[in-house]
């Protein structure tokens, strides 16, 4: 699907995300602050792995030997 | 203390704004005041009377009474185990003061010591008579068989004596006559001696008299209450024929040491009767006026247990305020007591709140007046978190509690610290597994927080939203892996490899080639189980470590810039920050790039090379490791800065802190001397290291080359630490995988349902006990560490304490 298309759907759910938290529990701007911080970080966290897991893949210098029992 | 600029404070960043305070309490209110600041639990005391032992405290007295009482109340607690009772948990009751309830239990604990004590002699008189009837029914049958046997004796020897009168000697006669005038009354001693030591009583009997006594013994069916020891033993009823005052003493004596117990009994047959019913009659008063004095005990241990939780919480609250009051200083004048302590500055108002309800309960005239001090000393550090934050600050807690106000890691730490657990342990099948057990933990919350747990089910349950963020994170990992009990599936489309050609002979030599597009969500499925998985799947989590660490350790160093800034620390920024920014990110920031540039572009170029000939040659061509245009003069560009920022950062921070320090310090020594006395002397109360006047510029020097030589040292051994990501997912899946194939696949293998069923029991087990357990344990840990070592030491201090509030909720229980 592509790198940057899957990006943006990283992005995208980030943003519902955040959007969902801050209507859930709305409570004061420190909480609110503290809530964003958290779901960015989330959404950051694991739109690295996904991208090292796809980057590497990319352009693979191995490729796959099947065992002898296939 | 500034704000971070212009972004709003954020909840949990920083330690809640805490302010000393100082409370003068009229004598009258204290107790209620105190009382009351407990229930609202937001005010640590300070101790005001730390050079006074306990004894020599205002209130000692009064502890003393509440550890009577609470010694009471154990009592009363042991007492309720006895009977089988347990407290009940309704505190229902009406409302009595400490003098009352002091009383009370008093009166209470004399009238069970009472009850104890009678209806143990009781029971020992009953004990006492059941073996008395015991040696009366069993010597009775043996004296009645005595007596016949003799009595058919007597009569054949009658008999003979009548027919023998003219053949028998003269002689024999008289003998015989004389014989039973000379017949010594033989005396006998009867009783009960335990089964166990019987032979060896019978033997030392038989030793010391020389043979000279008759013992029979005869056992008794059942086993016999003791009466001194209370326990149920095996016993043998005895009697003992002897002749003679020194025979009957050393039977006497052997009897006692023995322990044997000894009962009166008469050979008139008419008596014995008597004796027994006597006995019988005996017994069964005891009986009666036993149970009536178990039931009067019961019922007084029934009335206690359900006012014991009450009480004993009331006795709690009364020692705590107690202690707490002996915390407060008299005032010169005698009629108020002063109190000093932290509380947060939002608190505030309940407090005086609460103050005002204090004077107000206590019909009082004057009401209590909070003051506001300043101090140099370091306040605690106080974070206000809910349920699910608070496991998360207790781990971070654990290394060690942030100093006041300094950015606290805990709250990166709820995502950064699952989701590096989830890298060790990606798996979506033991996550759902994982997510299931803690779902019940959480689900039964509000059980399992009322009952007693044990030790090991505390600590779960305590992390219980700990252990679903890191399950939640694992079913993500999990797909990203392509895992499910190491069963890859093909969820997110086919796999992305096929054969050169149709007839796909050379798989298992050359292998596949790339077809299509990258594999869109995760790891390729075809990977499992193929020859060149682990060369491929090492070097991809090698990586994977390589870059998530170098991303954890730059957001830890620029916690250290934003710690900088609130504490206007500029030296900090300059000296501190961009030359460890600089450094890190010049040799491993630029290795993630290498990374990053290699897997876009798929060239061949060994980066291992690249990164040592950047040191050791640096000025070589670098032919077929070049991966874009450029490269040689970056390199030298990025290594002439790391060489610069080492001694950036070792050199000029020393002499800035002194010359910041002459000119802070350069008018104090003209002010008077009576304005230095007084910035003494609560400094000194307060045991406050703000009060340094002197700057050892030789510690400082070492200081700062300790902090450079740990950073640049650490950059390299941190990076390497984070292979532990790679470590540890590697041993995770080769276990999984194992448990797979080696004994689910082999026992599906054999056709047979019973080693099917065995196969599928040994495999639940393998992977409940080492997978679930053993390894979320491991991860847990190393984890954690990656968090107290590479992550917070490039930014967090750690040494303040932590905000530990007067408070009724807080006091545990130290006695169970």
């Amino acid at each position: 699907m592509g790198f940057l298309l899957t990006t943006l759907i990283f992005v995208a759910i980030g943003i519902i995300a955040s959007i969902c938290v801050r209507i859930c529990c709305n409570k004061g701007p420190s909480a609110n602050l503290f809530h964003l911080t958290l779901v960015i970080t989330a959404t950051v966290c694991c739109w690295l792995m996904w991208a090292i897991v796809y980057l590497a893949q990319m352009n693979p210098l191995i490729v796959p030997i099947l065992s002898e029992s296939e | 203390m500034a704000e971070g600029g212009c972004l709003p404070t954020m909840d949990l960043m920083r330690s809640e704004p805490m302010q000393l305070a100082r409370l003068i309490i009229p004598i009258e209110t204290a107790h209620r005041a105190v009382s009351y600041l407990g229930e609202l639990g937001l005010f640590q005391f300070k101790d005001l009377n730390a050079e006074k032992s306990p004894f020599q405290r205002t209130y000692a007295t009064q502890i003393k009474r509440c550890g009577e009482m609470a010694r009471k109340l154990r009592f009363f607690r042991d007492q309720m185990y006895k009977a089988d009772v347990s407290s009940s948990k309704l505190a229902y009751g009406s409302v009595i003061t400490l003098d009352e309830l002091e009383a009370k239990l008093g009166e209470l604990e004399t009238e069970l010591i009472e009850m104890n004590a009678n209806s143990e002699k009781l029971q020992h008189a009953y004990n006492e008579l059941l073996e008395y009837r015991l040696v009366l029914k069993k010597m009775g049958e043996v004296f009645n068989s005595a007596q016949k046997k003799a009595t058919t004796q007597q009569r054949e020897q009658e008999h003979r004596r009548v027919e023998g009168s003219i053949d028998s000697p003269l002689l024999l006669e008289q003998e015989l006559a004389t014989d039973s005038s000379k017949h010594v009354k033989l005396g006998y001693v009867s009783g009960l001696v335990p089964r166990d030591k019987s032979l060896a009583f019978e033997r030392i009997l038989f030793r010391a008299t020389r043979g000279n006594v008759f013992l029979k013994q005869d056992s008794v069916g059942e086993p016999v209450i003791d009466p001194v020891s209370g326990q149920k033993v095996e016993k043998n009823v005895f009697i003992v024929f002897h002749s003679g005052e020194r025979a009957k003493s050393k039977v006497l004596k052997i009897c006692d040491a023995f322990g044997a117990n000894r009962y009166p009994f008469t050979d008139d047959i008419r008596k014995q009767q008597q004796m027994i019913t006597e006995v019988t009659g005996k017994l069964s008063e005891l009986k009666t006026t036993i149970d009536v004095g178990e039931h009067h005990w019961r019922n007084v241990v029934q009335t206690i247990s359900h006012q014991f939780e009450q009480w004993k919480n009331m006795v709690k609250k009364e020692k705590s305020i107690y202690h707490t009051l002996n915390m407060l200083s008299f005032d010169v004048t005698k009629k108020c007591l002063v109190a000093e302590g932290w509380c947060p500055v939002f608190a505030t108002n309940q407090i005086q709140k609460t103050l005002m309800q204090a004077t107000v309960d206590s019909n009082s005239q004057i009401g209590v007046i909070l003051e506001i001090l300043q101090s140099k000393e370091p306040p605690p550090t106080y974070f206000c978190t809910n349920k699910f934050t608070s496991g998360f600050q207790e781990i971070v807690n654990a290394y060690g509690v942030a100093r006041y106000q300094e950015a606290n890691p805990g709250v990166y730490t709820i995502v950064t610290f699952p989701f590096l657990f989830a890298v060790m342990f990606g798996d979506w099948g033991h996550g759902i597994c994982l997510f299931l057990a803690t779902l019940v933990l959480i689900l039964r919350e509000k059980t399992y927080s009322s009952q007693k747990l044990g030790d090991i089910m505390e600590m779960a349950f305590g992390g219980r939203y700990i252990i679903l963020m890191m399950s939640i994170f694992s079913i993500y990992a999990g797909f990203i892996y392509n895992e499910c009990f190491s069963v890859p599936f093909e969820l997110f489309g086919t796999s992305a490899y096929a054969c050169r050609d149709s007839s796909c002979e050379d798989a298992t030599t050359i292998g596949l080639i790339k077809v299509q597009n990258t594999y869109p969500f995760g790891l390729d499925p075809v990977w499992h189980g193929s020859r060149s998985e682990l060369p491929f799947l090492n070097s991809l989590k090698m990586k994977m470590s390589i870059l998530l660490g170098v991303v954890q350790m730059n957001l830890g160093i620029i916690l250290s810039y934003y710690n900088s800034k609130f504490f206007q620390n500029g030296i900090d920024i300059w000296y501190q920050f961009i030359p460890q920014m600089i450094f890190l990110n010049s040799l491993f920031g630029y290795l993630s790039l290498l990374i990053i540039v290699k897997w876009c572009t798929g060239s061949q170029a060994d980066l291992y090379h690249i990164m040592i000939y950047m040191f050791l040659s640096p000025m070589d061509d670098l032919e077929d490791n070049e991966l874009f245009f450029g490269q040689k003069y970056l390199q030298l560009m990025l290594l002439f800065l790391a060489l610069i920022a080492v001694p950036w950062m070792l050199i000029p921070k020393p002499f800035l802190l002194k010359k910041q320090h002459e000119e802070r310090h350069q008018g104090r020594t003209y002010e008077p001397l009576g304005a230095h006395d007084d910035n003494l002397g609560p400094e000194s109360a307060g045991g406050s290291h703000g009060g340094h006047e002197e700057f050892q510029f030789g510690e400082v020097v070492v200081h700062q080359l300790i902090h450079t030589i740990e950073f640049v040292l650490g950059s390299v051994s941190n990076t390497a630490s984070y292979l532990r990501l790679w470590a540890l997912s590697l041993a995770h899946s080769e276990l999984s995988k194992v448990f797979y194939e080696k004994v689910l696949m082999l026992a599906w293998g054999y056709e047979s349902v019973v080693i099917l069923v065995i196969g599928i029991i040994v495999f639940v087990f393998a992977t409940v006990g080492v997978l679930l357990v053993m390894e979320t344990l491991s991860a847990f840990l190393h984890a954690l560490r990656l968090h107290w070592v590479e992550f917070q030491n490039k930014f967090y201090e750690g040494n303040g304490y932590s905000f530990y509030p007067f408070s009724f909720d807080l006091i545990g229980d130290d006695e169970e």
